[in-house]
């Protein structure tokens, strides 16, 4: 029989502790919806919580849904809280943060380019695929939200690149002439993704009309 | 007498203690008012929002589903069974063509050849199906649509198995296996005879299906 002091008490419970500690850190990680959240930056907390709550009204139905996660520089494809896909952004640019919070319900999305089945003729007729899917293109949603994707290599040549900026510059005319009769105080939220030409065209083939879009944005305003 | 002047002691020890504690109390409280407080007011609210941060992402993690299920990808022709989050099943299938046939006689309407998005559950768990081949497939063959129902069965097609995610929907087998990994049917999952008996032994109905 061990007798039990002060001592042997405390050791034991040290020993115990080291001994719990990383398995009950695992469990954290676990349940942890984002792993990489700086948990002492009160602003990233408070981010973390509202998309959290926001996506918990999501998770709950049954449907996919997608998290642009900006702090992360990561776009997923989720549903029940699981992660189905994940794409990289490479850069994003962001106007109005404030209205970027909410669910945003995806309105306007681009058409597709379908082929006809000609009846009578061979069942071996050219499907559609992720190279048919646009690589830059405009995504509008019920809240006023815009997103432009744009692939990288859409920047890569002088012509694409030429190209890309007088996109940018007929969006500004378009944004100029909705907001006349509107009240300017409150601009339309507008984000901006660059992501490779795969991931564009993946992210197209993923959006169906009426898919909820949440967004989590960066804590530090340095970010802006 | 030991014993009383140790009392005594303990005594006076705790009426100077008491007696300077106010005054302790004040300079920290001070002190806080001056320089520290919003940095605790910001530690106590760090802290509820860390709690209710943790509280949330719990509540996230009850709504994955905790037994196994389906995961098709239907840009890279892939479905996955999952359990807690690892892979205990992948397969080449071919998922939805995409393409439009329009319906006779209905110049506004057409049939997309979609694989559906979105959450289903397994429905239905069918061996030795059968396939009831409806009107498109007639009009595709450019062939009548038969008015007697026996004339749509057709055996043998869809494999040993079917798993239906309901609206006519299935995952089943196929003949057509060189044409595994491309988008080329009508909406419905094709695996191989292998990993359609894979997942018909992992599946139950009620086993949620997830497809993107």
């Amino acid at each position: 029989m061990i007798p039990l002091n002060a001592q042997t008490v405390h050791t034991a419970l040290c020993v115990l502790f080291l001994f719990l500690t990383p398995i009950t850190n695992s469990w954290g990680k676990d349940l942890e919806a984002f792993p990489n959240l700086n948990f002492s930056d009160l602003a990233s907390v408070k981010e973390a919580a509202r998309v959290l709550e926001e996506e918990l009204k999501l998770a709950a139905r049954p449907q996919t849904y997608v998290l642009i996660d900006l702090a992360e520089k990561t776009i997923h494809i989720k549903g029940r809280g699981v992660k189905l896909h994940h794409m990289p952004i490479g850069q994003w640019t962001v106007k109005s943060r404030e209205t970027l919070t909410g669910v945003h319900r995806l309105v306007a999305r681009p058409s597709v380019v379908r082929r006809k089945i000609e009846p009578g003729k061979s069942a071996e007729q050219d499907p559609i695929s992720l190279a048919d899917m646009p690589a830059d293109y405009d995504l509008s949603f019920a809240s006023g939200l815009t997103i432009v994707v744009a692939s990288s290599a859409g920047k890569d040549s002088l012509v694409q690149g030429i190209a890309f900026m007088g996109k940018a510059w007929w969006r500004q005319v378009k944004n100029w002439a909705s907001a006349i009769g509107r009240d300017s105080s409150i601009p339309p939220a507008h984000l901006e993704l660059t992501v490779s030409v795969d991931h564009a065209q993946s992210l197209a083939w993923s959006l169906v009309d009426g898919m909820a879009i949440i967004i989590r944005r960066p804590a530090d305003s340095d970010a802006f | 007498m030991s014993r009383v002047i140790l009392a005594g002691t303990a005594v006076a020890v705790l009426i100077v203690w008491i007696a300077m504690a106010p005054d302790a109390r004040i300079t920290v409280s001070t002190a806080s008012r001056a320089v520290h407080r919003p940095v605790v007011r910001d530690a106590s609210s760090l802290r509820a929002l860390q709690a209710k941060y943790k509280t949330l992402s719990t509540q996230l993690a009850k709504l994955q589903p905790s037994q196994p299920y389906i995961l098709v990808d239907t840009a890279r022709n892939r479905l996955y069974v999952k359990r807690h989050g690892e892979v205990v099943l992948d397969a080449i299938a071919s998922t939805g063509s995409g393409t439009i046939l329009d319906k006779p006689g209905d110049d506004a309407n057409q049939w997309i050849f979609d694989t559906p998005r979105g959450e289903f559950l397994v429905q239905s768990k069918l061996t030795k199906p059968t396939w009831i081949k409806p009107d498109w497939a007639f009009i595709e063959e450019g062939i009548g649509v038969p008015q007697n129902a026996a004339d749509r069965a057709e055996e043998g097609v869809l494999g040993d198995y079917a798993l239906g995610f309901g609206k006519g929907y299935f995952i089943h087998g196929t003949l057509y296996t060189r044409l595994l990994g491309k988008n080329v049917t009508h909406g419905c999952i094709r695996l191989n005879d292998s990993d359609l008996k894979g997942v018909y032994t992992l599946a139950r109905v009620g086993t949620p299906i997830m497809i993107f």
